[in-house]
Formats: C-alpha cells, sequence, structure tokens
C-alpha cells in the first residue's frame, strides 16, 4: 500500500506572498506601477502525491504563477513553507531544480534559434547528463512527444503545438519528480491542446510522476479529468474532483416544450402554486431550475394534468465557468 | 537511478555551465556568418584613418616616436576591455527579452556561474577582435617588442578580469532594472579618453591625469605599451606598477562584483523580478 504522507511531493502550507511597493530610491531606475503592498498569496495550502494531476484554476492574479514560481525557486514566500520533494525551493534550491521539469507558458523560453535537438542537448548538459546516455534519453523523449523526425528542425520553423510538445519533452527530459506545467496549452489550438493534455495524461499513467498545471481553459480540465485547485485571491477555494464540484455548485435546469403557450402558462401556474421556486416560462417552454431535494418524478407528478400537451424533455447544465463564477462570487461574499 | 539523477559536483556543474553556454553561443554564431565578418571588419576598418594620421603625427616624442602602434595598442585594449565589461549587460538583457532567463535559473546550476558562462562569448569575441586590430596594425606598420609579449599577455589576462568585474557590477543593477543603465557607456566612454587610447595621458589636465590614475583602463593600455614598444611615449606606466594596480583592482571589484550580484540575486528574488521584463 502506497504510504500516502511520504508519497506527497508537493507540499504547501499556509503561503503567502506579498509583493512591496518598489523602493523610492529604485524609482528612479526603473518605472514601476506598484505603490501598495500586493498580496499575491493569502495562506495557500495542497498537496500533490506522486502519479496525481492537480490542476489550479483561477482568474488573473489568483496567485498561481506566484505559487508556481516559489515551487521553482524564483520567488520567496513571505511566510508559510512549499516543499518539492521534502526540499525547500529556497534553502535546497539546486536540489529543487533537479527535482522540476519546468514548462512556462510562454514557447519564448526556448532557444528559437536552435534545433530541437541543441535546446534538448542544452538542458540535459545542465542537469548534469552527458554522452550517449544522454542522447538516447533525448531520442526517447523527442519520440514521446513525437518530435522524432523534426529534432533538426530550429525553433522557428516548428508550430506552436510542436513547440509546446518540444517544451514538455525538455522538462521530462531528466526524468523529474514533479512536473510544473503552468498553462502549457496557452499558445496553442485548441485541437494541439486537447493532443497536450492527453499526452500528459499518457506521461503521468507511464511515469507516476506529480504533476501540476495551471490552465485558463476549462474544457481542458475538464479532458485532465483530475483534482482542482480553485484558487482565488491568493487561496484556494476549493480542492477536489470537478464532478463533485458540479454536484455540489450546479443545480441542473429542467425544461420542458408543451404545445400551446397557454398550456405551458397553466403548468408554470401549478408550479408555482405547489410551491416551486425557480420557474419560468418563455412561449411554450417553461424552465425550472431543481433545488436540493426535488426530483424529476415530483415535478412531472405536479405536471400530470398537462402531461398529455408535453412536446419535449430535456435537462439543461450550466456552463462550468458560470459555475465557478457563481463559487467564486458565494464564497467571497460569504467572507 | 538514472544517469540525469547523479548530482553534479561544483567543478561539474560549472564545467557543464561554460561549455553548454560556449555551444550554444557557437551554433548562434554560425547561423549568421555574415554578421560575424561584417562585425571584425567593423573594428579593423576605424584603424586605417590612424595609419594615415600617423604619417602626419608619427615621430612626435608624446607617442614614443610610433604614432601607429601607440595607436593600434590603445584600441586593441579599449575594444577587449568594452567587450568584457559590457558583455554582461548585453547577454543578461538580450535573455531578459528573449524570454529565457526564466527556464536558465530552474537549471540546478549556480546561479553566479550563469552570467559568467552567458559573458564567455563576448569576451572570446573581444580577444578576437583584439588580435585582429594587433596583428592588421602589424601589416600597416606597427612595430612590436616581441621579448615583451608574456607581460602583455599578464596585463591583458588582469585587464579582462578587471573589465568583466566592472561589468558584474553593471550586471548586478541591470538585475534590478531590468534594462541596461547608460552610466555603463558613459563610463566606458569616458575610461577610453582619460586612459589615453589614441594619445598620450601627459596631454591631458592635471585633474584628468588624477583621475585616469584610478581607473584599471591606464594601467592596462599603458601597461601594454610599456611591454610591447621600445619607447611607449612620455606618460609611461611600469610592468610592476601596472601589474600591482590590476590585481588590486581584481582582487576588490571581483570580490565586490559577485557580493553585490548575490545580493541583487538575492533582492530580485524576493521582489519577483527575476522571471519578469
Amino acid at each position: 500500500m502506497t504510504n500516502k504522507v511520504n508519497d506527497a511531493r508537493i507540499v504547501v502550507d499556509e503561503l503567502t506572498k506579498i509583493y512591496e511597493p518598489t523602493p523610492l530610491w529604485m524609482r528612479a531606475l526603473v518605472r514601476t506601477n506598484i505603490k501598495e503592498p500586493v498580496h499575491a498569496l493569502n495562506g495557500a495550502s495542497f498537496t500533490v502525491r506522486s502519479g496525481e494531476i492537480a490542476a489550479v484554476v483561477g482568474p488573473n492574479g489568483a496567485g498561481k504563477t506566484t505559487t508556481f514560481k516559489i515551487l521553482a525557486g524564483l520567488t520567496t514566500p513571505t511566510t508559510g513553507t512549499a516543499r518539492v520533494m521534502g526540499f525547500d525551493p529556497i534553502k535546497q534550491s539546486v536540489q529543487v531544480r533537479r527535482s522540476i521539469g519546468w514548462m512556462p507558458g510562454d514557447h519564448r523560453s526556448l532557444l528559437m534559434r536552435h534545433s530541437a535537438l541543441d535546446n534538448m542537448r542544452f538542458h540535459g548538459r545542465l542537469q548534469g547528463m552527458s554522452g550517449p546516455s544522454m542522447m538516447r534519453r533525448i531520442r526517447e523523449t523527442l519520440e514521446m512527444v513525437g518530435l522524432e523526425r523534426r529534432a533538426r528542425s530550429n525553433g522557428f520553423s516548428l508550430s506552436a503545438g510542436m513547440l509546446a510538445r518540444l517544451q514538455l519533452a525538455r522538462a521530462m527530459l531528466h526524468e523529474p519528480e514533479v512536473l510544473i506545467l503552468d498553462e502549457p496549452t496557452g499558445a496553442v489550438d485548441p485541437v494541439a491542446a486537447h493532443d497536450l493534455i492527453q499526452l500528459i495524461k499518457e506521461i503521468v499513467a507511464e511515469t507516476g510522476i506529480a504533476v501540476l498545471i495551471s490552465s485558463h481553459r476549462l474544457e481542458e480540465i475538464e479532458t485532465l479529468d483530475s483534482r482542482v485547485l480553485l484558487m482565488d485571491e491568493g487561496r484556494v477555494r476549493y480542492d477536489g474532483r470537478l464532478d463533485d464540484l458540479r454536484r455540489l455548485w450546479d443545480k441542473p435546469t429542467f425544461e420542458i416544450d408543451f404545445r400551446s403557450a397557454g398550456v405551458a402558462d397553466a403548468a408554470a401556474q401549478s408550479l408555482l402554486n405547489a410551491g416551486f421556486a425557480g420557474v419560468s416560462r418563455k412561449e411554450a417552454t417553461i424552465s425550472v431550475a431543481l433545488q436540493d431535494g426535488v426530483t424529476h418524478s415530483d415535478l412531472l407528478t405536479r405536471l400530470r394534468d398537462q402531461i398529455e400537451d408535453v412536446t419535449n424533455l430535456r435537462e439543461t447544465r450550466r456552463p462550468l465557468q458560470a459555475v465557478l463564477a457563481e463559487l467564486y462570487r458565494t464564497k467571497a461574499s460569504a467572507e | 537511478m538514472s544517469a540525469a539523477k547523479k548530482p553534479m559536483t561544483t567543478t561539474q556543474a560549472v564545467f557543464a555551465t561554460a561549455t553548454s553556454f560556449f555551444r550554444v553561443d557557437l551554433i548562434e554564431e554560425i547561423n549568421y556568418p555574415i554578421s560575424f565578418a561584417m562585425r571584425l571588419l567593423g573594428i579593423v576598418a576605424p584603424l586605417l584613418p590612424f595609419f594615415f594620421i600617423s604619417k602626419l603625427v608619427g615621430n612626435s616624442p608624446e607617442v614614443g616616436g610610433d604614432y601607429m602602434t601607440f595607436t593600434v595598442i590603445g584600441l586593441a585594449l579599449t575594444a577587449l576591455l568594452s567587450t568584457a565589461m559590457n558583455g554582461f549587460g548585453i547577454t543578461l538583457q538580450r535573455a531578459f527579452q528573449r524570454g529565457t532567463m526564466e527556464t536558465f535559473l530552474v537549471e540546478p546550476v549556480p546561479w553566479t556561474v550563469i552570467p559568467l558562462a552567458m559573458n564567455q562569448w563576448q569576451v572570446m569575441n573581444g580577444l578576437l577582435y583584439t588580435a585582429m586590430l594587433i596583428g592588421t596594425g602589424w601589416i600597416l606598420g606597427a612595430n612590436y617588442v616581441l621579448a615583451g609579449v608574456p607581460a602583455a599577455l599578464l596585463i591583458g589576462v588582469l585587464g579582462v578580469i578587471a573589465g568583466m568585474s566592472i561589468g558584474i557590477v553593471s550586471a548586478a543593477v541591470l538585475l534590478l532594472t531590468l534594462k541596461s543603465t547608460p552610466v555603463i557607456r558613459v563610463y566606458d566612454i569616458a575610461a577610453s579618453l582619460l586612459a589615453g587610447s589614441i594619445f598620450s595621458v601627459g596631454q591631458l589636465p592635471g585633474w584628468a591625469q588624477a583621475l585616469s590614475a584610478i581607473l584599471p583602463h591606464t594601467y592596462v593600455i599603458n601597461g601594454i605599451r610599456t611591454a610591447l614598444m621600445a619607447n611607449p611615449g612620455s606618460y609611461e606606466v611600469s610592468l610592476s606598477g601596472a601589474v600591482t594596480a590590476l590585481v588590486i583592482f581584481d582582487v576588490v571589484v571581483f570580490a565586490f562584483g559577485i557580493w553585490l550580484w548575490r545580493r541583487t540575486l538575492e533582492y530580485s528574488r524576493k521582489m519577483g523580478l527575476l522571471s519578469g521584463y
């Protein structure tokens, strides 16, 4: 049986980060917009275990990138702790950087005037790889992302989708224990993004690597079928499965078409009289937002007088984006 | 455990970083051969006017009676020091602008080594430019005392370290501002003037000569003139004086540069400036 505690590869505990305003003496050298402290993280906590994908979702300024940068050692937390494979990203920076595969969203992080092979070789050497074993691993990794035939193509001749796959190959080259992907599909089209997400899922299934990924595209998060960390204002608002989130927050709407607007109106009145909430009518169609504890059967039983005039029935679900927006609003107002 | 998981020793990390960045810069240079050739031409072309000027003022005692050799050495070493000094700023700013800096910093190699490795190509270019200028000067009639070559090489190496030390200080400032400051360019021009790259320091007014005495450029250019010229002119810097001044400068400014670089790196990390531009 897997030891859940020891299996934790990323542990973030009550992390806060305050970006202080640029000091006066520095403003002579650089223009700045930060005049007051910016609270990028306000006590974020989560754990990612081996073989797990944790998708970080949240609006701009939610604290996603700051969290990632703290984990990679690129910035320091104000309070709280972060651990990658048990190492402190600041005090044991080199060990952390050896343990993670880093993929920023911007493909400019590649050496664009160099070939895919040269990019891989450069990264491999800095990771302490060399000789035939490095070349073998480069071939394997390029093959894994489907770029083995483009190994000698330089960055400028690769499509955005290929560049994203090359970045993923680079991040995986040194066989890291943790993969940190900051909006990896940001620059690619939906089809290439879907392929990349599938590839990430395959890699996790095959290697058991822990993945922390951020994305603005909710359809991608659904494709990942993973654990979701909803971040907002520097906190983790929700940590769990997307399906559970839907069940908790999404109340489906039941739509019923009738033969005429008159019958629909009578049906709506009947439901309102019976105490159903969230009933509305548009021409010959009524919509009912199903509240907790109310079943389809309850609804249809109440409409028994109009049932023969029903021409169509359907259940609609709100877009995930709307569910998340409501969740953010509700949690924010509760605080 | 895979080969990739074996931790590197510091020596291995330094070697891997140096060779990796060297290879990357070499490949980039090979991709643009015409640009490289034109740059070399641009370096040696300014010697031609001095060839004709030397016909006019060549026998002045101020320049040791050999203005061509005097100027070739001055220009060659100014180019070398300028490249060593500005290389850091150029490569660092390029990495920030291209977006590669963040990826470099996520590699498991010491952060102090990265800018040094990034600058090595610029220093090598500087050495090549210097060799080209010295060689072209010789073709145009410059005369060198071959017995002084070892001393000249020693002073040259100390000069490169001095230039790099100033470059590290400048790069530390760039890390905070994310933009190269004009201060280093102003210093570069002022130093080449005050060190007497194309005229004797003895021609300068007293206050300027006092400023000149605190610049490493003065000891590099005039020390090498002493080593390579039969008569270095009216402003002569002894070899031992040049070496002593440069060693002191290198130790103090290099140590300060590395300290400042580390401090600004930590500060930039705290302020979240490391991966933005």
